[in-house]
């Protein structure tokens, strides 16, 4: 399928998407920016205030982590279970599965987005930064937006083999959250621990948006290269598993 | 020069063979799977995986014009033959060559996002049925009037009968000619009357170019829409050729008694 076509699909499938969510209910929109904003105002209490994590410009170094790391996390968590949900459809009609998932995520996409503008922008701008380096965050996003991608489409085809793995996801990611330096430095972990923290994918992933905000974008080239190097590596093992296990996926759906 | 576009091939289906590792069958889940790891590992790794053959070895054309009947009873193969030919699985031998547009439907009873109303429904399935389509409103809309749902049409999918689903999907499916049109037990879901009107429409539109594959477990479905059978058991070819002796074939061999 040409990708004009593919894409076509996507958008229209996400506009419906949306168009049946604020049907339901306008707090799912208050929510989008809602949830993203509670979780960093106690993150941001606990670590900075209580626990005194010391980094300057705490604010904007926790949103630099924090905001992209929900995108990941929850966009995998809500497209891992999307081919089952919709495995009635998928077994119905001759659709091709990946429209179904990228619509889901570039809904979760805008949101994060959404996030970014209404969050993060007005903490920045306070904190009188120089602007420039956030010229390069569509690099950060192209490389996490690629990963996600890749990640949802390796759990969401095990989803259909074995039926529990977001619920096993779901708790390998509040293991995660504390193994990567999202709310602490990397320079925090002691040197015979660091090999955890290089093991990490997620590590390379959040890093550019944590030099870009934070650090005004001094040492980004090394970070983004391995930010790519990562997210190619989701997407070659999304290819690989889907390859495998495409005609067992129509099987067991 | 109906007898040259009778003989045109547009699709050929040759020595395809598929199985299933027949671990895909087991309902097991992942923690299932670390519990066993840790407590049989050596079974863990070194048991072999028991294999399924669902096609074994299975060749034939689909011509121009051709309405092919496939029959077999349950678990034969039928779908899985769909669903190669429809490009959704990929047999692990053999191949199938085809520069034709597939459409393929294999249940009518399902909407892609019950709250919206039928219409808008419509709408989006048209998008994912037809994506090289880009004013899709002229097609909706006749499909729409096809279906007779009238003022059904704009309250939510979900609280559709089966019947009125199957009506709205079967309209919109066969709104537009495909080369290739796959039918895998869909007629069951909507009445006698619509079933009726659907075939007229189906005739008609293998008339303007395609080849219908229809699969139904009725002799009278077949008589009416197919000229050939192909009869599948367990997994090979056990016939293919006319309608009559196609149905004969099938009730003598596969008949649950034999």
């Amino acid at each position: 399928m040409e990708f004009n076509q593919f894409w076509s699909q996507v958008t229209e499938l996400t506009q419906a998407s949306l168009k049946s969510r604020y049907r339901r209910t306008f707090a799912g929109f208050i929510w989008v920016v809602l949830n993203p904003l509670m979780m960093f105002g106690v993150q941001s209490l606990v670590f900075k205030t209580f626990m005194r994590i010391d980094v300057p410009n705490y604010y904007l170094f926790l949103l630099g982590g924090l905001l992209p790391w929900i995108f990941f996390s929850q966009t995998i968590q809500m497209g891992t279970p999307i081919f089952v949900a919709q495995s009635h459809l998928l077994r119905s009609f001759k659709i091709n599965p990946m429209v179904i998932l990228a619509s889901q995520v570039l809904d979760n996409f805008i949101n994060f987005i959404a996030s970014f503008l209404l969050i993060l922008l007005p903490f920045y701008l306070l904190s009188g930064q120089n602007l420039l380096p956030l010229l390069l965050l569509p690099l950060a996003i192209v490389a996490l937006l690629i990963a996600t991608l890749g990640a949802c489409i390796i759990f969401g085809t095990i989803n259909v083999f074995f039926r529990d793995t977001n619920f096993v996801i779901g708790f390998m990611f509040s293991l995660l959250f504390f193994m990567t330096p999202i709310f602490y430095p990397k320079e925090y972990v002691p040197e015979r621990w660091q090999w955890l923290v290089e093991l990490n994918p997620l590590n390379y992933l959040l890093g550019p948006f944590k030099i870009i905000i934070h650090n005004q974008g001094i040492g980004f080239v090394n970070s983004i290269l391995w930010s790519f190097g990562v997210a190619i590596a989701f997407a070659l093992i999304a290819i690989l598993v889907w390859r495998k296990k495409r005609n067992g996926f129509y099987f067991r759906l | 020069m109906d007898s040259t576009l009778d003989s045109e091939i547009i699709l050929k289906v040759e020595n395809v063979s598929l199985h299933f590792e027949l671990e895909h069958f087991q309902q097991k889940d992942m923690r299932d799977m670390f519990i066993s790891a840790i407590t049989h590992p050596i079974d863990f790794i070194f048991k072999p995986q028991e294999i399924l053959m669902v096609l074994d070895d299975i060749s034939f054309d689909i011509k121009r014009g051709m309405r092919l009947g496939i029959l077999g009873i349950n678990g034969a193969g039928k779908t899985t033959l769909c669903r190669c030919i429809a490009g959704m699985m990929v047999p692990q031998k053999g191949k199938i060559i085809s520069q034709a547009e597939i459409r393929a439907i294999f249940d009518t009873g399902t909407g892609i996002m019950p709250e919206l109303t039928g219409r808008e429904n419509a709408r989006l399935l048209a998008r994912l049925f037809f994506p090289d389509v880009k004013d899709l409103h002229p097609l909706v809309n006749e499909a729409i009037e096809f279906s007779e749902l009238g003022h059904f049409i704009d309250i939510p999918f979900k609280q559709y009968s089966k019947g009125m689903q199957a009506r709205l999907m079967l309209s919109l499916i066969s709104a537009r000619s495909s080369d290739i049109l796959i039918l895998d037990e869909v007629l069951d879901g909507a009445d006698v009357f619509f079933q009726q009107k659907l075939s007229v429409r189906m005739h008609n539109f293998i008339k303007a170019s395609g080849a219908t594959v229809f699969v139904s477990h009725s002799p009278e479905q077949i008589r009416s829409v197919c000229d050939s059978v192909l009869v599948i058991n367990k997994g090979k070819i056990g016939f293919m050729g006319e309608v009559e002796q196609g149905l004969e074939y099938y009730h003598q061999n596969l008949a649950p008694n034999n």
